[in-house]
């Protein structure tokens, strides 16, 4: 087993260069290699006395401790062991036999050798643990990795293959190894029946529900998400899978300084922030700076959005077209007034939202000398405009699409007045929480608009199901094909089932708007109208009813949905994927189409998805 | 050869993948090159020369994970690896691995 206590043999394998070229020198590399094992023994022996309490210690305490520098010496003193020869070897000897006590008695060992059952495993094993106490602090050793020379000591780490590593290495290892200990953490924390299924209860109310696996884009970008602390860049990606990556990016709230910076292409001529409230001036402005053709901005939580950006912008050749800001309150309004003034002629889409006190009156009123090319106008969430601003908005007369969700009241003949001035080009008009909104809203819109597909009404307490009835009946206007009618019913604490005066929208406005829109409408919310009668709704979605365009249908609070009523609709809209029944207490057990979604249904297991193949073409 | 359960994708380094059919059409760009009057269709073979071979190896394992959970509900996610992920990113969207239209999508 060890050339190196025996006679030469002259038994040789396949010889080195080297060492053919040392032989034909009369230098015998294996009297070398005995020499500098002797040589190494020895000090060896003398660190032993010197450090014999600590080495113990270490061995002990340190859980990746010095691995043998070459296996030969651990290797030449286990033969020696067994041979018992060499009288310098005695007090080594002794001493190894102690440090097999220490290593034998220690917990290590006992724990280890459970798993193991002969004594010559016992054996190995003690071969093992001596080994690696075998290299000792203080010696010197070339890295594993990079080749340099360095000072052994007790922190020195092990290579993957068993060599030692210097500091540096080392600690790049080290890291490594964090890694992936965090990632299986991870890994385990979303596991698990209860994260799977709280993992799909998440996707159907986000709406990325789908039977069958994610889509391999979804899935790089999902990684791509996790691991963007990694990324320097991300390349030439098209445009529409950058913006994939910027929403993932904030909804994870991984949006901030140096993930914007990945997400700015020069050459773009769209950026779409989606949570900028991690954001400072600087980085707004920094989009300006870096994409110089900018078009079309959207920024959402832009709280630091302020006037020196909108200073920095207008000092540009930037021309925006649509400009989308959510939550920049520290806009002044000489500042919103100044960049329209500026900028506006350009603009064909302004949508402002959650504005306290700078976006009001004054503004609109600009728009019509300013922006001259607006199809597109929304004002969400608005402390400030009244119904001053909102008549100005009938001087639009390229508007298409206007949504107005404003915080003062506004007398209904405000919103008459605008509709009868830009009602006929009107694509979407959506006034949100109009409480006072009633009926003359409605007779306006069925006089003037012939072009709307997406309509919204919410929150009215004054429209009565007569007037839904007016609008829906002989309306020269096309099928629509979003229609929301949320919370457009009576209050009245008192006597919350009496509805004498039929407010709302009630069971013949129902009648009225399917048979209008029925057959176009891919988005229907009656959200919490809740005089609908069952019979409305049977007779709606009888059985030689079909609805192939609908898509979603929201009928929470509808409190005349029955079971089967939910089960006609499910027939009638075979291209349903959503429909929404919170609150309707009479759904209890609705059989559910495979692929479909049934939410809030009222019971313990709170959302129900079911499936059964009868069903299933 | 055109009716083939199998069909051979072919990478830019020449590592060739005999795929499933019914897996691989799951990607619009293999499908309409499998239905039309191209010489894929009738050698039942696509060259990708944009498409290294690593990253085809991952795209083909994704094939197959599409294939055997088309009908599962709750599906475990696949793994990515994090250093081919750009790259893989590329070759899903000229696949045309998008995600499905979700709900919100109205219009």
């Amino acid at each position: 087993m060890s050339r190196q206590n025996r006679p030469p043999r002259r038994i040789v394998g396949p010889q080195s260069a080297l060492t053919d070229f040392l032989a034909s020198h009369n230098i015998s590399a294996h009297q070398i290699r005995l020499d500098a094992d002797a040589r190494r023994r020895a000090a060896q022996n003398e660190q032993d006395e010197a450090n014999d309490q600590t080495n113990d210690q270490a061995a002990a305490s340190t859980p990746a401790p010095f691995p043998a520098v070459s296996a030969s010496p651990a290797r030449a003193t286990r033969s020696r062991r067994a041979e018992g020869t060499g009288a310098p070897d005695e007090a080594a000897r002794s001493k190894e036999q102690k440090a097999i006590d220490k290593i034998k008695a220690s917990k290590k060992f006992q724990k280890r050798k459970r798993g193991l059952g002969d004594s010559e495993d016992e054996d190995d094993l003690v071969d093992a643990l001596l080994k690696r106490s075998a290299p000792l602090p203080g010696q010197m050793e070339n890295c594993e990795v990079c080749g340099t020379r360095f000072t052994v000591t007790p922190y020195t780490r092990n290579g993957p293959n068993g060599g030692l590593l210097c500091n540096k290495c080392g600690k790049e290892l080290e890291k490594d190894d964090a890694a992936a200990k965090k990632k299986k953490q991870a890994k385990r924390a979303g596991g698990g029946a209860v994260g799977m299924r709280r993992q799909l209860q998440s996707n159907i109310l986000d709406g990325t529900y789908t039977l069958g696996a994610k889509s391999l884009m979804t899935l790089c970008i999902e990684t791509l998400a996790k691991n963007i602390d990694l990324a320097e860049d991300l390349g030439d990606l098209p445009p529409s899978i950058m913006d994939m990556v910027a929403r993932k990016l904030s909804k994870h709230r991984l949006l901030d300084s140096r993930t914007l910076s990945l997400l700015l292409n020069p050459t773009a001529e769209e950026v779409h922030v989606y949570d900028g409230a991690k954001l400072s001036s600087d980085d707004f402005i920094r989009i300006f700076r870096t994409v110089p053709g900018l078009k079309r901005l959207k920024v959402r939580n832009g709280i630091h959005f302020k006037d020196d950006v909108l200073d920095y912008l207008m000092s540009r050749h930037i021309e925006l077209e649509e400009f989308y800001v959510h939550g920049a309150n520290l806009l002044s309004n000489s500042k919103w007034k100044e960049f329209l003034q500026q900028k506006g002629r350009s603009l064909r889409s302004l949508r402002v939202y959650w504005t306290d006190k700078h976006f009001g009156d004054e503004v609109l009123s600009l728009l019509e000398s300013a922006c001259p090319s607006l199809t597109r106008l929304k004002v969400c969430h608005n402390q400030e405009v009244t119904g001053t601003g909102v008549v100005t908005i009938g001087n639009l007369n390229c508007l298409r699409h206007l949504s107005l969700d404003l915080r003062n009241e506004v007398h209904p003949d405000v919103y008459v007045g605008v509709l009868s001035k830009i009602g006929p080009s009107l694509e979407t008009l959506s006034l949100t929480r109009v409480r006072t909104g009633d009926n003359s809203i409605l007779d306006a819109i069925h006089a003037h608009c012939r072009s709307l597909v997406k309509l919204r009404i919410t929150d009215s307490e004054e429209m009565t199901d007569a007037g839904f009835v007016r609008l829906f009946q002989d309306w020269a206007n096309p099928g629509l094909v979003f229609l929301d009618l949320q919370k457009c019913r009576q209050l009245d604490s008192t006597h919350p089932r009496a509805n004498a005066d039929g407010i709302g929208l009630c069971s013949d406005g129902f009648r009225a708007l399917m048979a209008h829109s029925g057959k176009t409408l891919k988005f229907l919310n009656v959200h919490g109208c809740r005089h609908i009668q069952a019979a409305a709704f049977e007779e709606a979605f009888g059985p030689e009813k079909v609805y192939d365009a609908m898509r979603k249908l929201e009928i929470s609070f509808c409190e005349e949905v029955t079971d089967f009523v939910a089960g006609s609709i499910f027939r009638s809209c075979p291209n349903l994927r959503e429909l929404n029944v919170f609150g309707c207490m009479k759904v209890k057990d609705v059989r559910v189409p495979r692929g479909k979604i049934l939410v809030g249904v009222p019971n313990a297991k709170g959302m129900v998805i079911e499936g059964d193949d009868e069903d299933n073409e | 050869m055109a009716d083939s359960k199998y069909i051979t994708l072919v990478s830019r380094d020449g590592f060739e993948f005999v795929v499933l059919r019914e897996a691989a059409l799951v990607s619009p760009t293999i499908k309409g090159m499998l239905r039309s009057q191209f010489i894929e269709a009738r050698t039942g073979r696509c060259c990708f020369p944009e498409i290294d071979g690593v990253i085809l190896e991952k795209v083909v394992d994704y094939f197959h994970y599409w294939y055997r959970n088309r009908d599962k509900e709750e599906v475990p996610d696949m793994e990515i690896p994090v250093e081919l992920c750009l790259e893989l990113l590329m070759a899903a969207n000229y696949l045309n691995l998008e995600p499905a239209t979700g709900l919100r999508d109205w219009t």
